[in-house]
């Protein structure tokens, strides 16, 4: 017995225990490989699958490395049969290859002749193969690179891409660093990705992911093409690039619902790529409109569906995928990884903000009882109403008010996802609505004030869901949701999780009614982050609503 | 020969016959009378088969040296003609070989006339080292061959290269081979035909073959092209060493410890999956194909695995069969078998066995498998029949399979710590070990190095230390070798490899680490008790050196349904974790026994309710109403176990003025209804009537002499003649009951011409005793018909039935 930090189970998760004196050594030894599931405070979990030991493989590590790492952490006898598997599963990556051949183009090329026939007998690569040109060598054809690497993952035969990327319009970028540097993790994750050519970097909210597309950017020193989430997504990530890079505004064009722009640096919604006329997609010319040199897809968990598809047939160009989580609620993590590419940087949120980029962040529940009234009516609500009904209780309205006039005189955000809500909470707090129908001027105006500081308070719908920057909301309340959406919780925590100026303490609360199904999803959603590591403090609308402690000096 | 035989054994010292029976044990099961009986038993073919199977390669090929080397005339051989056989062989390997079987009483005599005891030829091949019979003995003209030894090696060269393939592969031995069927003999083997250096043989001291012809190679051939590698073929004097990695004894350890602790989970899951769903037993016995399929993916194994595992633990006890009504309603079977009579499911020692340490747990897997007389291997595979074999089924029923494990273990404990050969080279020495055992034995072979990987008894494909120990810890009844006395029943606790493995495997821990996730991680293997309390409250996630545990709103409700209080179950995460309890815990815990029994259920048998709350109260309060057990489960509501009938009245008795409701609440209206017996005919009424129907005329007429007839005919049956009545049941005096009969068929014969009427008494269908005054009509076929005027009806008697007949006076 080693007495080692790291438990070996055998579903194949790994449990270490973050107390442990080797902690930190096993942490780096087994990150390579193991995909970190869960970092609760004392026994973060990580699982061994299939994607992460190819993962590995693909970065260079080989099965007797992974193995010896297992065995030199582990606490206890790491079972025979799990050492064997590993070393299979390892041993299935890179057998087969995508190459350029001289003469042929693209091809697909078997080290081990017997799996390539195995394959090319399959029904699901029907019609991506072309001739055979040797026992080692197929044709691919070059719009199936995409496909046939997705196919090939799903048979549990993963295709080294060494086909290599175009390099694209060269166009020149810099980083602009006056008096401020890329972040030691930050330069990593750009080195990671570089070294891999494509893939998804996963950064928590606040950690500056755009900074990490726009050092990318300035490695590629090409057209890029960046597609974000939303207009003011994308408006954000124009301020940053010009604050931060040596491109100028007229360089950077916007496609969007409004402005059709194509510039060297593009950046697009994936609304509009993905609105239809007539059922056609009508603005997929984007995509060949100039030779990219680097497509940045930004927040990859939200990558609509047809996104994907016009990805496979990208699969030339570098391709960055940024992100705060990989968990995808439609669980396609898996064409994440064939599309895009894998993983190629991944920090635990907890080590982030130990190292002081992320404002720490308490996390507090806020517990509602519900008037016999309300109670009654939640009652005899349908099942489908009750959500709806527990979570835009009036009950909450004074307990959000005593919230905020706790934080007066800090950038309070309350986020809701009921509009009829929102309206009350307004009208309640006096304080301006940002919500799907507002239009974008306004919401620059309102974002614009509420940064200045001249605006305290802010009642925002889901449309604050994603990438909205407010660097200095401190405080987040959070009063309805999607159900119980766990990369929701994520995001809206994100929204305060921005270093603050002075380097003061963020507060993230939830109000939820109590012993209803309120509850229930707020349980859900906060597991996610629970196992992120950030313990909810759960509190007591009472305690809220108190009358103030008599003051003492 | 049996006396020399006999007298050499005399002759030994009480320490060298010993030697031999220890050798030789089964010679003395049962204890001969004598030595010449002993000698008897020695020469006999079962002893000399048992004895040889037990001999490796090496010995076996000195023998049949012996049994080349004898001279024709005195079939008598020597150390030194044996050595001549072996020239390529060490001299001194050799004696020792000869020692061997000398000490066995295989060869006997002197050194210089050794003679091999006859039962050696009766059970081995006709064909000792590989060599066919001597060339004068299967044809002349092969015989002129050989003598010529020039031009027998000429011819030999001259072969053409198809030929010399043959030639060589004959040489090897057997030397024996079949010609093609069909008469059709391919080109090469029609040329050593033709050379006479094969010989064609119809019966090569065997039953003749009908497919076809065999062809033998003579000896002095087979020894021509042995040249090289010597008369007896390569000997190999030595075990061959097997290939290898060697690994380091503590990694092997760690590894099969690490399996040994997989094995006793999977176990403990594979159980408690049958019994959450128990699986029918099959018709033909065993466990059906689809539950196995389930089981194994219950606990994520492969199915050779599973039924391993199965197997192991049926024959540890652990898992048994049980009848499907012992377990009462509200277990189900699983689909499809519904309808089984029988189920398995885990046996009383299972809850035994899990109270045990991990390494006393393993301890009865791992000696139930080594005992265990069943080839889980077999599972899946098909029959003679082409009918798979299912687990725990009498097909994978083998005898031979605690021997082949033995041999097994016993093979790779003879190897240096660590080593760990292929599996081909396991079964390659024991081919050399024991050649005549091992024949046949291949799948079991391999079957037992799958079973000791999987139980953790090899590590890494060695042997572990605790192995080892298990290995010679069986070896300990090993003065018992035919298994004649009484198993040893060793207490499982106290075995050596126990305490060996206990040493490897890592503590038990008594806490847990709770996380704000409510996850609830035990790190390590859990004390017997701590696994018990946290089986209750939380729900298991992973598995393995650890185990990762949730708690859930569902498993608290779990928790608080088998009697925890709130407060328990925070005492009980305080006392176990080592980590501060998370809020989300207790507030979890807090919000279930909040809601935990907010609803109560309950079965009455009548409810009383009022609007009127003061009117209820006064009801609760009538000590008259006491015995209705009235209970108050509401301000306006109570209930009593009285029907409701009852309860009515006895509200009623106390004043009140009740109104009954149905399920749906309507008042039910109900008049008062007296007791009233079922109605009858009024007595009254009969009497009213007229004294029935007047009779008259003819129908009078006709009781009248009904009547009269009757009468008459009573008077006339208490006439019935003695010799009648007393005929009834006993023999008239006088006669026999023959006599008795034929005088009763004579009168009745007589009857029947003149057509006279007579008394006969006879025994009717139910043993009774009749007296009857009947007119005999017809006397035929064993039977009498006869009119009785009484009556007016004819009657049929049996002859044989009738006791007497006497005329009417």
């Amino acid at each position: 017995m080693s007495g080692g930090p790291l438990i070996v189970q055998s579903d194949k998760t790994l449990l270490l225990e973050v107390d442990h004196p080797d902690a930190q050594a096993c942490r780096m030894a087994i990150a390579p490989f193991a995909e970190l599931e869960r970092s609760p405070e004392h026994v973060h979990t990580y699982r061994l699958t299939p994607l992460g030991l190819w993962n590995a493989r693909a970065a260079g590590h080989d099965a007797e490395s992974v193995v010896d790492s297992l065995i030199k952490f582990s606490r206890y006898p790491v079972p025979h049969a799990l050492l064997v598997d590993v070393a299979d599963t390892m041993d299935r990556y890179g057998r087969l290859q995508l190459a350029n051949d001289p003469t042929h183009g693209l091809v697909l090329r078997g080290l081990d002749k017997i799996v390539l026939v195995e394959v090319a007998k399959s029904k699901k690569l029907a019609g991506m193969l072309g001739a055979r040109i040797d026992d080692e060598t197929i044709v691919v054809h070059p719009s199936e690179r995409g496909r046939l690497k997705q196919a090939l993952l799903k048979l549990g035969w993963p295709a080294e891409d060494l086909a290599g990327y175009v390099d694209g319009e060269a166009h020149e970028i810099d980083l602009a660093e006056d008096g401020w540097t890329l972040r030691s993790y930050q330069q990593e994750a750009v080195d990671g990705f570089w070294a891999g050519g494509s893939g998804v970097v996963v950064l928590p909210c606040g950690a500056g992911k755009t900074l990490v597309g726009a050092a990318a950017m300035a490695t590629a020193k090409a057209t890029t093409l960046i597609l974000v989430t939303n207009t003011v997504a994308g408006r954000q990530w124009k301020r940053e690039l010009v604050a931060r890079t040596s491109l100028t505004e007229d360089e950077i064009g916007e496609y969007s619902g409004e402005r059709k722009e194509i510039r060297p640096v593009t950046i697009a919604t994936y609304q509009v790529l993905t609105s239809r006329r007539g059922g056609a997609f009508t603005h997929l010319d984007l995509f060949g409109a100039r030779d990219w040199g680097l497509v940045i897809y930004d927040e990859v968990h939200l990558l609509p569906a047809p996104i994907f598809r016009f990805t496979a047939d990208l699969q030339a160009r570098r391709r960055l995928g940024l992100t705060a989580t990989l968990v995808r609620e439609d669980g396609r993590e898996g064409d994440v990884f064939s599309l895009i590419g894998p993983k190629r940087y991944d920090a635990p949120w907890k080590d982030i903000e130990a190292q002081g980029w992320i404002a720490p962040a308490e996390c507090t529940e806020v517990r509602v009882t519900l008037t016999d009234a309300e109670r009654m009516t939640y009652a005899v609500t349908d099942a489908e109403e009750r959500y709806r009904v527990a979570a835009t209780a009036r009950t909450k309205l004074p307990v959000v008010r005593a919230l905020v006039e706790k934080h007066a005189g800090e950038q309070t955000l309350v986020i809701g996802g009921y509009i009829d809500q929102l309206h009350e909470l307004g009208e309640y707090l006096d304080a301006p609505i940002v919500q799907g129908s507002t239009t974008n001027k306004e919401r620059e105006r309102l974002f614009d004030e509420f940064r200045a500081g001249t605006l305290r308070t802010l009642v925002i719908s889901k449309v604050g869901n994603f990438s909205i920057d407010l660097p200095e909301a401190a405080v987040a309340i959070q009063v309805s949701g999607t159900f119980g959406s766990r990369q929701e919780e994520a995001q809206r925590l994100g929204r305060v999780l921005r270093p603050k100026a002075d380097g003061r303490q963020a507060h993230f609360y939830t109000v939820v009614s109590r012993d209803t199904i309120d509850t229930e999803y707020a349980a859900h959603r906060q597991r996610f982050l629970a196992e992120q590591g950030y313990a909810y403090t759960i509190v007591d609308a009472d305690d809220v609503l108190g009358p103030p402690l008599p003051q003492i000096d | 020969m049996a006396t020399a035989f006999a007298d050499q054994l005399r002759s030994l010292s009480d320490d060298a016959l010993g030697a031999l029976i220890q050798l030789r044990p089964d010679l003395v099961v049962p204890v001969p009378s004598d030595v010449s009986a002993l000698a008897v038993r020695a020469q006999s073919r079962g002893s000399v088969a048992r004895c040889l199977d037990g001999l490796d390669e090496f010995t076996l090929a000195v023998l049949d040296a012996a049994r080349l080397s004898r001279a024709e005339d005195s079939a008598l051989t020597s150390v030194a003609a044996i050595l001549a056989l072996a020239p390529a062989a060490d001299p001194e390997d050799v004696r020792v070989a000869v020692g061997r079987l000398r000490a066995r009483f295989l060869l006997h005599g002197p050194e210089e006339a050794l003679q091999v005891v006859g039962a050696v030829d009766e059970v081995t091949s006709p064909y000792p080292a590989g060599l066919g019979r001597p060339a004068d003995y299967l044809d002349a003209q092969a015989a002129a061959l050989c003598a010529d030894k020039a031009k027998l090696r000429r011819t030999v060269l001259a072969a053409p290269p198809g030929a010399r393939a043959v030639l060589d592969r004959l040489a090897a031995g057997p030397p024996v081979g079949t010609l093609g069927s069909g008469g059709s003999v391919a080109e090469p083997v029609r040329w050593l035909i033709d050379n006479h250096i094969l010989v064609p043989v119809s019966d090569a001291g065997r039953a003749p073959r009908a497919d076809g012809e065999l062809v033998e190679l003579p000896r002095e051939v087979g020894l021509l092209l042995r040249r090289d590698s010597g008369p007896l073929g390569a000997l190999r004097p030595f075990p061959p060493a097997p290939e290898g990695q060697v690994r380091d004894p503590k990694s092997v350890d760690s590894a099969g410890a690490g399996q040994v602790m997989e094995a006793v989970r999977t176990t403990e899951s594979l159980l408690e999956a049958l019994a959450v769903e128990p699986a029918a037993v099959l018709k033909t016995g065993g466990l059906g194909v689809r539950d196995l399929k389930r089981l194994a993916r219950a606990v994520g194994l492969e199915e050779p695995a599973t039924a391993l595992l199965l197997e192991v633990a049926h024959a540890a006890g652990l898992l048994g069969e049980s009848d499907v009504a012992g377990t009462g309603r509200g277990v189900s079977t699983s689909r499809a078998t519904g309808t089984a009579d029988e189920i398995f499911l885990p046996t009383g020692t299972y809850d035994l066995w899990r109270a045990l340490s991990t390494a006393q747990r393993w301890s009865a897997l791992a000696t139930a498998w080594l005992a265990m007389t069943r080839q889980p291997g077999l599972v899946g595979q098909r029959d003679d029949r082409d009918r798979p074999i299912n687990a725990l089924a009498p097909d994978a029923e083998r005898a031979g399979a605690p021997q082949a494990r033995r041999e097994v273990l016993a093979a790779l404990a003879g190897m240096p710590p660590g080593t760990a050969p292929r599996a081909d080279d396991v079964l390659a020495l024991l081919a050399w070990q024991a050649p005549r055992r091992a024949r046949g034995r291949e799948q079991a072979h391999r079957d037992a190095l799958t079973g000791a990987a999987m139980l953790g008894l090899t590590g890494l494909g060695a042997l572990t230390s605790y192995g080892r120990l298990l290995e010679s810890d069986d070896d300990e009844p090993g003065g018992d070798p035919l298994g004649t006395g009484p198993g040893g029943e060793r207490l499982p606790g106290a075995s050596e490899p126990v305490r060996a493995l206990d040493a490897l495997l890592p503590a038990p821990v008594d806490h847990v680490l709770v996380q704000a996730d409510l996850s609830v991680v035990v790190p390590g293997p859990p004390e017997p008790e701590l696994a018990a309390e946290l089986d209750v409250v939380a729900e298991l996630e992973s598995a393995g050196g650890a185990s990762v545990h949730r708690v859930t709103a569902a498993s608290v409700r779990r928790a608080l349904d088998v009697g925890y209080a709130a407060t328990d179950l925070h005492a009980l995460f305080r006392r176990r974790s080592r980590t501060p309890i998370p809020q989300a815990l207790t507030y979890l815990i807090d919000d279930a026994a909040r809601k935990h029994g907010g609803l109560r259920a309950g079965s009455a048998g009548s409810y009383v309710r009022s609007d009127d709350e003061a009117l209820v109260a006064e009801v609760l309060a009538d000590k008259r109403l006491g015995h209705a057990a009235l209970r108050r489960l509401a301000p306006t509501v109570l209930v009593s176990p009285l029907q409701l009938a009852r309860l009515l009245g006895s509200l009623r008795d106390a004043g009140f003025a009740p109104v009954a409701e149905d399920s749906a609440g309507a008042a039910v209206l109900s008049r008062p209804k007296a007791r009233r017996a079922p109605s009858r005919t009024p007595v009254s009424a009969r009497l009213a009537e007229p004294a029935g129907p007047l009779l008259a005329g003819p129908r009078l007429a006709g009781v009248v002499e009904q009547i009269r007839r009757g009468d008459i005919a009573t008077r006339a049956a208490r006439r019935a003649p003695v010799t009648v009545r007393a005929a009834n049941g006993q023999s008239v005096p006088g006669l026999t009951s023959v006599q008795a009969h034929t005088q009763a068929m004579a009168v009745l014969q007589q009857a029947v011409r003149e057509k006279a009427r007579v008394w006969v008494g006879y025994v009717d269908a139910h043993g009774a005793t009749l007296s009857r005054l009947v007119r005999p009509v017809s006397l035929s076929a064993g039977y009498l018909r006869a009119e009785d005027e009484r009556t007016e009806t004819l009657h049929t008697f049996a002859l044989h039935r009738v006791t007497a007949a006497v005329l009417e006076e």
